[in-house]
């Protein structure tokens, strides 16, 4: 135990001197023991960083576009978070996102760490949303989020993100059809990729019928392998977040953020305290009334 | 939860191999981060320390594995890692032993039964210190 707390001091000044292994062991913290990884990110400064989530169908190139947009960042300091499923017979997961953006491996100014999602619906890990408060306590200017490739209705990275990007691409099917199952509410922006490929014009004109009418959501061509089209998403990027920040807008996303991210810790003591309990020929109020009681010593015991 | 990533350096393109190791760890129930193929050993270093992970495969056929597994080892001590490293692919007896004794926990021929490497892999995380 004493041990730990010398590790964890250890951590909290290596995140105020912006040393890169201790952000490492940080996101290992928030994985690993997110309730510690909580406190000590309470003890820290937090800069207010761009929080993009990207999210879309499995291969419609979003860990190919996020390479893209590191190549044109200069100066700026990028976390990187990518999320792949983990299997949920095993437990085990392959994480390959990666590999699309090992040519900025050695860039000090990025930082890419892959999460198994561990069986959390909504296409993000558990521990996501310690995760981002790491990198905004590291100092990071913008926090760039891939989501697993997902289906319909895995909508929880607009709770933390302040920019939700939907990508999707012209060799998908009918990607304007799985929009209206749930995607179209929470996109701020949304990229057609592979703009290479003819089909992406059909694909546009069906996207402007079914969002004509809605809020106002700008559209993108990119084609993430040459970079072309990206600039001006970068750029509509950076005028998106100084507008939200002036007009009151990510204010509001932040309270919003700060909610959800106390719903994921009580969910977690919620799974905790499941994983344990012994049913005992209980009756289903009973048990209900058991959780309960266990959840508010809890509280108990943290304070 | 292990974490263990599967890096491919050098100049060969073929990581048929390198895909069948983490895809059999991924079944024994571990996190496999993949790094895709032609890596160099600053790339390799930099992403396991950044990902934090337990344990490093090396898969490797180019043939350059004195030259490009030592420096791994290297960067990996100057990072201030003693993660535990393993490495797969054709590399001669006396080689293998060479690495063992700078360092490497085991060299796997082709031939080796993926649940074999797993087992151990597991194994070597549990004895490691960090
Ligand atoms: N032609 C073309 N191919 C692209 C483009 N962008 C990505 N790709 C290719 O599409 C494939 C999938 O790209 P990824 O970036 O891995 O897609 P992803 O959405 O991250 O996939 P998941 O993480 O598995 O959901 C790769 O082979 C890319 O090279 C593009 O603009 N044009
Ligand atoms: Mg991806």
């Amino acid at each position: 135990m004493s041990n730990t707390r010398v590790r964890e001091d250890e951590i909290l000044e290596g995140m105020k001197s912006h040393d890169r292994r201790s952000l490492a062991k940080m996101l290992s913290l928030c994985e690993k023991a997110p309730d510690m990884a909580n406190e000590i990110l309470d003890k820290l400064s937090k800069k207010t960083s761009h929080v993009i989530g990207i999210t879309g169908s499995p291969g419609v190139g979003k860990s190919t576009l996020i390479s893209t947009i590191l190549d044109k960042m200069n100066g700026k300091k990028i976390g990187i978070v990518v999320v792949d499923p983990s299997s949920p017979f095993t437990g085990g997961a392959l994480l390959g996102d990666r590999v699309r953006m090992q040519s900025h491996a050695t860039d000090k100014n990025f930082f890419i760490r892959s999460f198994a999602n561990k069986g959390a619906l909504g296409g993000l890990s558990p521990s996501i949303y310690e995760a981002c408060d790491a990198f905004e306590a590291f100092g990071m200017d913008d926090v760039i989020i891939e989501t697993v490739g997902v289906g319909q209705s895995e909508v929880d990275v607009a709770n933390i993100a302040d920019t939700v990007v939907v990508v999707l691409s012209p060799d998908n099917g009918d990607e304007v059809q799985m929009l209206k199952a749930g995607l179209m509410e929470i996109a701020d922006l949304f990229v057609i990729n592979k703009s290479d490929n003819p089909r992406s014009q059909i694909l546009l004109s069906r996207l402007r019928a079914v969002t004509s009418g809605n809020k106002e959501v700008p559209i993108y061509l990119t084609n993430a392998v040459t970079g072309e089209g990206v600039e001006r998403l970068l750029d509509d990027l950076d005028d998106r977040f100084f507008q939200i920040s002036s007009n009151g807008i990510l204010v509001q996303k932040r309270k919003k953020r700060l909610l959800h991210h106390a719903q994921s810790i009580v969910r977690r003591e919620i799974d905790h305290l499941i994983q344990n309990l012994e049913i005992n020929g209980r009756n289903l109020k009973e048990i209900r009334n058991q959780l309960i009681e266990e959840l508010c010593k809890k509280d108990d015991q943290n304070n | 939860m292990i974490k263990v990533m599967i890096a491919k350096p050098g100049l060969d393109g073929h990581d048929r191999g390198a895909k069948v190791v983490a895809r059999a760890l991924r079944d024994a129930g571990m996190e496999v981060i993949y790094t895709g193929i032609r890596q160099t050993p600053e790339q390799i270093v930099q992403s396991a320390v950044d990902e934090d992970v337990d344990i490093l495969g090396i898969s490797i056929l180019s043939g350059a594995h004195m030259k490009l597994i030592p420096r791994i080892l290297d960067l990996l001590k100057s990072k201030g890692s003693n993660m535990p490293v393993f490495v797969g692919g054709i590399i001669p007896k006396e080689d293998a032993e060479k690495l063992k004794a700078l360092g490497v926990a085991e060299v796997y021929g082709p031939g080796a039964p993926t649940s074999e490497i797993a087992e151990q892999v597991k194994r070597f995380v549990e004895h490691s210190s960090t």
